[in-house]
């Protein structure tokens, strides 16, 4: 049960960054590296690959997998050469992408670059030789491994190196909660809750959807002193479904009364994702889409289509924002001329082949329309069957959820709690 | 070494040894606070990761070693990690400083000292860890404590005897009631490690220490969970109340955040429904798996993939599990195709006839889709659709063809080949659509398409009008077509000659097919075929056509199904590499010890029946499953080449060769079809009977090339020959 490393590859699938693989031999990564690129540069479109790729050696004996993920334009591989299970790596990179990320803002090959040491201090510390994750708690890293900030540059500038090299003075793992830094002090103590919930689904011709469902996720940006335990509860928590949390939520109190006790981790973190299912028998359990596309007429011929499409919201009140619609429009693709109503824009994109249309703000109630003709080197065209349609909200959410109460046990003080909502959706709507 | 953050990507140059030898040198006068051989030392720390070698350097890198700064400390030790290996001669200079490494004040710096030392597997490295490892084991401060359980681990597979002279084993068994969580969770990581070796000590858990470990799961980190969780495997339950109370303290942990805490949950839960008796909780755990089996299709398509394999192994064994979820299986237009192709299986499983319409109708989307791969299986899941929900099956057949009508190559292939299958499981009930299938004959340009619908030609060839004229047309250019379509080729010609046996086209075609079949063909089976056909209809063509035409067997659902004692197997495996391939570890991987249900009194009744042993006393069962990953290895045996197998066995299609993909047409083809020309009892009319006046082959001798016709042993040896 353990990885044998962890390989960070650029753009162009060169290694940027790498762990030791100590326990085998020098052409192990390299291999992994080649059969990646391989199977990138065979597969037609490169997501396409297997994400747990079986590098086969010279025998059964040398035989492996490498389990990887894209980020960005990085990829981050770990193989894995015993029977284990590929979650577990594939749960480990994302924890480290995570760390990367908290450390150092949205990652690229040149952050990594610039900030190599940090990250090879890093990996010492999340993943030992043996490819068995130490410590990933952000709250706890912090203090061996210091952040690049200009804080530390300042420090170390000034020549106080006895604060720029943390683990000389200050102990470590000397808190009793792994996931909560000791002794930390604020003097506003607040906590903010934000909620962002995603619609998914996909939707038939006749506009019904065939699938729907809202997850949710609540991260928290916790700058609360001393050791504060919770005790939160939601106005309508009836309606979470399959929810699964951060370590620090006492796990049996929630199976019991639907409550979250804990005591947080220090700074952000994700304190629950769930799956939003309305208590209504007659929706079938499902959330209807908040907009309606009406897709007047595709017509197909020889060397291209045109195409007349027009998008509602089906909402009152609030706008949709950041509205986009977009469509592969085949193999073969060559252009495409539109009219927008409202100003809206659109855009072909030569390389993906997708026709997209964006909408800055859909006010409520309110109708778009999009018409236009594309052409194709290819004869008969084969457009994608389905739109994709992606979309915010702000402050809302689908379920509602409201914050009932949140109680303080353990400290003196009394917090400032926030709470902000917002709504995005990845819909499919077919034609 | 941070202070620089954000500008050291001017590290990252190539060096000479030469020169970073003399900065070495030069740096160590008015070397304020080591600033000047830090950063020199971060530029051969950079040139290794790069893949330099800069081993050259070692002695001057351990020079360094004296310095009292932690970070030249760890830089010093990772250029250890890396080189020491190689440089069994000179390592005994860093021994001392190890040694010295090891009585620090720092609990950091013991911890690294011996995590460097366990990494450098040379006998004078390992006799100073032995000493200070059994120390460190029993150190003040956890985090040493921990370092050590899994330095055990490294020493164990450096020299896993005198690790265990060394009593490192039981040193480790006594970690696991440490107080501390983290210390708990590493030595069980530790002792897994050594037990998953197959020169491995054993390792067991029993009711005591499994429920300490228990007691430590909340506190421990999420990667310890998996680790504890993973060990629970290693305790067989005495009682059926002892794996009920335990699965009741396990099902927490299926909300948790991480994935992999989630998958191994869950096959905690799987274990030890084998060993619980009390149906109500075995159905309230079946009910709680599958939220958090969904709630995994939420993340990453890398996730959802490792996922959906152990979805369909779990729902296989399981089958209340997500009863009602196919929904949530439906394909999005932009998941990548791995995902897409695992779900439509699922989506197949979970079919039955409350939501066969639903199911069908989205299977008639994809159908229209551009990715050629997954347009195909989806036309093909149409057709098994139509065979496993009987209520279906008129509408599956109405979306076929409507899928027939465009024309569109592939798909029109798929769909014949799976509308074969229907004709077997509904006999009599669809033959009507064989002339539009018929009309459709040019643009079956592909073996298995072809064979199908050669196979249909010949099955029904009464139905036909023309059977004659399509079957002189497709062998037309029998030498030309692959081996598959000439088999059923050579089959279909001896069907229609049977069925009409009048027609002067149907004599001559079944001669002419027979004779390319025996003469023109190297292929062994092909030609063996041949004989066998000609010798059958020579003998007595009445016979001949009762073992032709035989009742088949019909076609059914539950041979796609896997063997349920393998299956129980691979759920031991769930969420590991094994699970995702859907084949047993220790057939592709290095050292993987196999794992089996142990038998003790809780086992249930049903777990035992199928009761497959351990791999370390028997060889492995391998199963085969078409889809991703490794090639199978050497196949025990091959369904096309073995027909004793199918006739032997009580089912139609033999359990090892039962798939998890698509039903295996051809395998069931050529093996049906073998099964019917071998018929074992009709061996002995084999016997040469005189050749009687009436027989229209009485003067085909010579067309066995000499031999007669009992004494077909040459030719069996030269099979063999050409078989090798």
């Amino acid at each position: 049960m353990a990885i044998d490393g962890l390989i960070i590859l650029d753009a162009t699938g060169r290694p940027i960054i790498q762990s030791g693989f100590r326990s085998n031999t020098p052409a192990y990564p390299l291999l992994h590296i080649d059969a990646l690129n391989n199977a990138i540069s065979k597969s037609s479109r490169p997501d396409d690959v297997d994400p747990v790729l079986y590098v086969s050696g010279a025998s059964t004996e040398a035989s492996s997998a490498c389990c990887h993920v894209k980020h960005g334009e990085l990829r981050f591989l770990s193989p894995v050469s015993g029977d284990m299970d590929p979650l577990y790596a594939f749960a480990f990179l994302q924890t480290f992408i995570n760390i990367l990320q908290e450390y150092f803002g949205p990652i690229s090959a040149e952050t990594l670059k610039d900030n190599f040491d940090v990250v090879y201090q890093l990996l010492e510390e999340t993943l030992d030789a043996g490819g068995h994750p130490l410590t990933t708690s952000p709250n706890a890293l912090r203090d061996i491994v210091l952040p690049p900030s200009f804080l530390t540059k300042v420090l170390s500038v000034a020549g106080v190196s006895g604060l720029a090299s943390p683990s000389a003075n200050s102990h470590p793992f000397a808190s009793p909660i792994p996931w909560r830094k000791a002794g930390v002090r604020y003097n506003n103590n607040e906590i903010y809750f934000d909620v962002l919930e995603t619609l998914q689904a996909v939707v038939n011709k006749n506009g019904t959807p065939a699938v729907s469902s809202v997850w949710g996720r609540v991260d928290c940006n916790c700058k609360l002193s001393g050791t504060p335990d919770l005790l939160l509860t939601f106005s309508n928590s009836q309606n979470l479904n399959d929810a699964c949390f951060h370590p620090c939520v006492r796990l049996q109190r929630w199976a019991r009364d639907r409550t979250l006790s804990f005591v947080p981790p220090d700074g952000h973190f994700e304190l629950m994702k769930y799956r939003y299912a309305p208590a209504s028998t007659t929706t079938q359990h499902q959330v209807s889409v908040p907009f309606a596309l009406r897709v007047a007429a595709i017509n197909i011929d020889e060397n291209g289509g045109t195409f007349d499409l027009a998008l509602t919201s089906r909402l009152t009140t609030r706008p949709l924002e950041n509205v986009s619609v977009e469509l592969f429009l085949g193999d073969g693709a060559a252009g495409a001329n539109c009219v927008a109503s409202h100003n809206a824009s659109w855009n072909f994109d030569p390389k993906t082949l997708n026709l997209r249309w964006e909408i800055k703000s859909l006010p409520p109630s309110s109708t778009f329309s999009l018409r236009g003709s594309f052409t194709s080197n290819t004869k008969n065209p084969r457009p994608a069957r389905a739109f994709r349609i992606l979309f915010e909200i702000i402050q809302h959410s689908f379920s509602a959820l409201k914050i009932e109460q949140l109680k303080l046990t353990g400290e003196q003080y009394k917090p400032y709690k926030g709470m902000r909502g917002r709504s995005t959706g990845d819909v499919e709507w077919r034609w | 070494m941070s202070g620089q953050g954000g500008q050291d990507a001017k590290f990252f140059q190539r060096g000479k040894i030469q020169e970073f030898r003399a900065e070495l040198h030069a740096a160590e006068s008015k070397d304020k606070k080591f600033q000047k051989r830090k950063i020199v030392l971060k530029k051969i720390v950079a040139n290794i990761t790069m893949g330099n070698d800069m081993s050259a350097l070692f002695t001057d890198v351990v020079h360094c070693l004296a310095i009292p700064s932690l970070e030249i400390k760890k830089m010093v030790y990772l250029f250890l990690i890396s080189y020491g290996r190689t440089k069994a001669d000179q390592i005994h200079l860093v021994i001392p400083s190890f040694l010295q490494d090891c009585s620090d004040r720092n609990p950091l710096i013991r911890a690294l000292a011996i995590r460097t030392m366990s990494y450098i597997p040379i006998p004078v490295v390992l006799e100073a860890l032995t000493d200070q490892l059994r120390h460190c084991l029993k150190d003040r401060d956890p985090y040493v404590r921990k370092t050590a359980a899994i330095c055990v681990a490294k020493l164990y597979t450096a020299d896993p005897r005198k690790a265990e002279r060394g009593g490192f084993v039981e040193l480790l068994r006594d970690l696991m009631l440490d107080t501390n969580a983290t210390v708990v969770s590493n030595a069980v990581a530790a002792l897994s490690e050594i037990g998953d070796r197959q020169d491995g000590v054993i390792f067991k858990l029993n009711l005591t220490v499994a429920n300490k470990l228990l007691a430590a799961l909340p506190e421990s980190s999420e990667w310890g969970q998996i680790y504890i969780l993973d060990s629970l495997l290693r305790y067989v339950p005495e009682k059926h109340e002892d794996a009920e109370l335990m699965a009741e303290r396990v099902i927490v942990q299926l909300s948790h955040a991480n994935s992999a805490v989630i998958l191994t949950t869950i096959k905690i839960l799987l274990y030890l429904m084998n060993y619980m008796e009390n149906r109500k909780l075995i159905d309230y755990i079946c009910k709680k798996m599958g939220p958090p089996l969904v709630t995994l299709l939420s993340s990453g398509p890398e996730v959802q993939y490792v996922a959906l394999r152990n979805i369909l192994l779990i729902i296989q064994r399981r089958p209340s599990v997500l009863k009602n979820d196919v929904k949530v299986f439906f394909c999005k237009y932009n998941d990548p195709i791995y995902v897409k192709l695992a779900k439509l299986e699922i989506m197949y499983r979970l079919a039955r006839e409350e939501n066969a319409r639903e199911v069908l109708a989205e299977l008639q989307e994809y159908a229209s889709e551009v990715d050629v791969d997954f347009v195909r299986k989806a036309v093909r899941s149409i057709g098994r659709l139509a065979i496993k929900v009987q209520p279906a099956a008129d509408s599956c057949i109405q979306a076929l063809l409507s899928l027939i009508e465009t024309k569109v190559s592939y798909v029109v292939q798929e769909a014949v080949i799976v509308i074969k299958d229907v004709f077997r499981r509904y006999p009599g009930k669809y033959e009507g659509i064989i002339p539009t299938l018929c009309e459709h004959l040019d643009l079956l340009d592909e073996p298995e398409s072809k064979a199908a619908m050669v196979w249909i030609v010949g099955q029904f060839a009464n139905r036909i009008d023309n059977a004659d004229e399509l079957m002189d047309d497709l062998t037309y250019s029998f030498l030309d077509e692959p081996t598959e379509v000439q088999l059923a080729l050579l089959t279909a010609a001896v069907k229609l000659f049977i069925y009409k046996a009048q027609s002067d086209t149907s004599k001559a075609l079944v001669h002419k097919v027979l004779k390319l079949a025996t003469e023109e063909v190297d292929n062994p089976d092909l030609r063996d075929r041949g004989f066998m056909y000609w010798r059958l209809l020579a003998i007595n063509p009445g016979i001949a056509g009762e073992i032709v035409l035989a009742e088949k067997p019909a076609i059914t659902t539950d041979a796609d199904r896997m063997d349920r004692g393998a299956l129980d197997q691979l759920l031991l495996h769930t969420g590991s590499l094994g699970s995702i391939y859907h084949k047993n570890p220790e057939t592709f991987i290095r050292n993987a010890a196999g794992k089996a249900l142990t038998d003790s009194p809780a086992l249930n009744a049903f777990s035992r029946q199928v009761l497959v042993s351990a791999a370390r006393n028997i060889p492995p069962t391998v199963i085969h499953v078409p889809g991703p990953g490794p090639p199978d290895g050497p196949r025990k045996s091959e369904p096309a080449v073995s027909p004793e197998s199918a006739l032997l066995s009580p089912r139609p299609i033999p359990a090892a060769g039962s798939n998890s993909e698509l039903i295996d047409i051809s395998g069931t083809q050529t093996q049906e079809d073998t099964a019917e020309d071998g018929e074992g009892e009709a061996e002995d009319e084999y016997a040469p009977t005189p050749t009687s006046a009436a027989d229209p082959y009485a003067n085909l001798d010579n067309a066995f090339g000499g031999y007669i016709a009992d004494e077909p042993r040459p030719q069996m040896n030269d099979l063999l020959f050409r078989a090798l």
